[in-house]
């Protein structure tokens, strides 16, 4: 090795020992992460909006609309995805990882936060018709066939209590798709967990699915 | 690097320069450089579902085609994470100064194939019946460390070293660095991005370096064997190595996204940060000033399905490598030829050069659509796009209007080119599958350009079938079959300078080019 490459070498040696003590320096005088710092805004900024919108208003049909949600449903949903326990692939693909590093208190803020967005407006039904056959389901159900009106535990605007979710105004598609994996048939075994639901959606039909749906989305 | 990309790059230049690859050896040899031009298809990266905790299948049906959500992630600039940052400090307007995350985003991809020709193809060296090894091992075909995700709160950044097995080296691969911002309810969401791969940016998979299908070894229309590929619109073959650009996008409401960025020349491997004729001969041209890139397209998503339409506009100015030499520089280099005392045969002959005004410009329009159904168990696609390119040959170099002591270059003044993709794909359960896959070009005839009777024609199927035992790991058998491979593009055909050996292959045939591929990609 001549004097010119020895020289680089030494040289070389002594950057990086300047740089690491330089980095192992700086390490030490960052501040330390101060978990209240990760609070409710930016964990809506970065990950809540990116699917159901700021204020939980969502543009696509297969993010639920979170605004003006019950506070105890969004707080219960959220505990059972951080503990896995709610296994329908949406739950699986997105919220298991969403919901993993939260923690109790951020979970309440976030079910305050979002429940107390002003609901949406919503469009008028697209068919009355089916919206009027959908009112009476959610109503009266189906007692034929052993399918329970809606209304008992979701309120008669459709506006949930507690851990009943309110279904006034939600997306369509994300209402059927929901009621399918109640009920299984579709979807080939009950994806979502609720024995209550998987028991009334047990004979529900398409038809009594769509018109239903169709009510709760204009509602 | 997608086949598209390699598809146009004989194109650019002139019958002497039919390999983009022969460049690179010669870029390697002249500057002893390992940064040589390579690229890999980018995919879905582990390191993304690490930061944001989703499964694979949020972002994509089958990876790297990506789904509405996938789309929006990578529009906001890659950054979406629940997991507090390991180190944040904030200013006093609460602002953050710096947000690290706990990780950084490392991937491995890795892509292995195996290759089968139909017909051995001629030897670059020696005349017929000499003839090249059929069938080989890509082991490894690409092999990239990438890193991918979040920077800050609002960058994020994809970031890619590969090993190219083909070129034998390594160099920087696709790179795609975003800021990303949005509006309080989130509709508008904005960004900047700074890339170094035209449409490694876009975020559908119609058309463009993402373009389905995306498993390309070395079979013609991926690259080829040595000295040969298809050819393309020069949308397609704008990348690392070549240009970078810095661009502007909009996405509104999920659904209506406009962007526009400009690309300028970035050619790597040489000496200097100037682009001169060694550096043209290795990447077989450059970019001339500002390439104007613009993009809008349109989405709209109801329950398991999403369909899109889109259409994009792209001008460039393009300095081709070719053998020409003006009358002046052929006069200067006798002279000098005296003063050293040989005169007599010329001792200057030019492989490439770069002359004021020798500049091409091209005009590409295109229209590209998307249609997924990405349901509970079964994932169906079709998209493809229609692209239509305007190339003014510039005038020094056409056949009517030659001005150097040289052979001319094109025989028209202008050549368009037309280039037709349809694919369509079905997954059952994220586990089993396979796509069909239709390319059609079509041109006007440049004799002196493509060789033979100038048609730049070339038509072939993709038929893929694939296994995916887990969804970062895919196993890949894959049959391309050609109906037409017009001229140059053909490693057998007579008028490919890349062969000057091959004249005596009897009964050449398009299906000569036919290839199986039998591929495993992984990353992790």
């Amino acid at each position: 090795m001549n004097n010119l490459g020895r020289n680089s070498v030494i040289l070389a040696l002594i950057v990086l020992g300047v740089v690491f003590t330089r980095e192992a320096a700086a390490a030490d005088a960052l501040v330390p992460h101060d978990e209240s710092v990760y609070g409710v805004k930016a964990l809506v900024d970065m990950a809540c909006s990116k699917c159901h919108g700021q204020t939980g208003v969502s543009i696509s049909p297969l993010f639920p609309i979170l605004a003006a949600q019950q506070p105890s449903y969004i707080e219960m949903e959220l505990q059972l995805f951080r503990q896995r326990s709610r296994g329908d692939p949406h739950a699986r693909a997105f919220m298991w990882g969403i919901a993993r590093a939260l923690d109790d208190d951020q979970i309440e803020a976030l079910a305050q936060y979002f429940s107390s967005q002003p609901r949406v407006s919503v469009r008028a039904a697209k068919d009355p018709a089916l919206a009027a056959k959908g009112k009476s389901i959610y109503e009266n159900g189906v007692p034929e066939r052993d399918i329970l009106g809606c209304i008992g535990c979701h309120g008669p605007n459709a506006e949930g209590i507690h851990t009943f979710p309110r279904l006034a105004g939600q997306h369509r598609d994300y209402l059927a798709i929901q009621l399918e994996q109640f009920n299984g048939r579709r979807s080939n075994g009950q994806l979502r967990e609720s024995e209550i639901m998987h028991r009334f959606t047990q004979n529900i039909t398409e038809d009594e699915i769509a018109a239903v749906t169709e009510y709760l989305a204009s509602k | 690097m997608t086949r598209d990309h390699h598809e146009s790059r004989s194109k650019l230049g002139s019958a002497a320069v039919r390999s983009w690859r022969l460049g690179v050896v010669a870029a390697f040899l002249v500057y002893g450089s390992a940064l040589t031009l390579v690229s890999t298809p980018a995919r879905a990266v582990p390191p993304f579902a690490r930061q944001t905790g989703l499964a694979c299948e949020a972002c994509h049906t089958i990876p790297p085609e990506l789904t509405a959500f996938g789309r929006r992630f990578k529009l906001s600039g890659y950054t979406l994470t629940t997991r507090p940052p390991l180190v944040q400090d904030v200013d006093d307007h609460k602002k953050d100064t710096l947000w690290l995350t706990d990780m950084p985003g490392i991937a491995v991809l890795a892509q292995m194939g195996y290759d089968h020709y139909n017909r051995a193809p001629p030897d670059t060296g020696q005349p017929y019946p000499a003839h090249a090894q059929s069938d080989t091992f890509q082991f490894p075909d690409q092999f990239s460390l990438v890193y991918a995700g979040a920077v800050s709160d609002q960058v994020g950044a994809w970031m890619q070293l590969t090993y190219n097995g083909q070129a034998g080296s390594v160099g920087v691969d696709n790179i795609d660095i975003r800021y990303s911002d949005h509006t309080s309810d989130n509709k508008w969401v904005w960004g900047v991005t700074a890339n170094n791969y035209l449409t490694f940016q876009d975020v559908w998979n119609g058309i463009g370096s993402y373009a389905i299908p995306n498993f390309n070894t070395v079979t013609l229309s991926s690259g080829g064997v040595a000295g040969a590929s298809t050819s393309g619109p020069i949308l397609n073959a704008l990348g690392p190595g070549v240009v970078a650009g810095i661009g502007a996008y909009v996405f509104y409401n999920d659904s209506l996204y406009f962007e526009l960025t400009a690309y300028h020349s970035a050619v790597a491997g040489g000496g200097s940060p100037v682009v001169d004729s060694v550096s043209l001969a290795a990447n077989g041209g450059a970019l001339d000033r500002f390439a104007p890139y613009a993009r809008i397209a349109y989405e709209r998503d109801w329950g398991y399905h999403s369909a899109e339409i889109g259409g994009s506009a792209l001008y460039v100015n393009w300095i081709p490598s070719v053998g020409y030499i003006s009358a002046q520089q052929q006069l200067a280099a006798n002279a000098a030829a005296v003063a050293a005392g040989t005169p007599g045969t010329p001792p200057y002959t030019p492989a490439q050069t770069f002359n004021p005004g020798a500049i091409n410009r091209y005009t590409d329009l295109s229209v590209d659509w998307q249609y997924q159904y990405n349901g509970q168990h079964n994932i169906f696609s079709f998209l493809g796009h229609v692209t239509h390119e305007r190339q003014q040959n510039s005038n020094q170099l056409v056949a009517a209007s030659f001005t150097g002591a040289s052979t001319p270059i094109y025989t028209n003044p202008t050549d368009t080119l037309t280039q037709l993709l349809v694919t369509g794909e079905y997954y059952r359960d994220r586990h089993y599958g396979g796509l069909v896959s239709f390319t059609r070009t079509t041109g006007t005839y440049d004799p002196l350009a493509n060789g033979g009777n100038g048609s730049p024609a070339n038509q072939y199927e993709t038929f893929e079938l694939d296994y995916i035992p887990w969804l970062n790991i895919k196993l890949i058998l894959q049959y391309d079959v050609y109906q037409v491979v017009a001229n140059n593009q053909s490693p057998f055909n007579l008028s490919n300078a890349s062969f000057p050996n091959s004249p005596g292959f009897p009964n050449i045939r398009a299906g000569n080019n036919n290839t199986w591929v039998v591929g495993l990609w992984m990353d992790y």
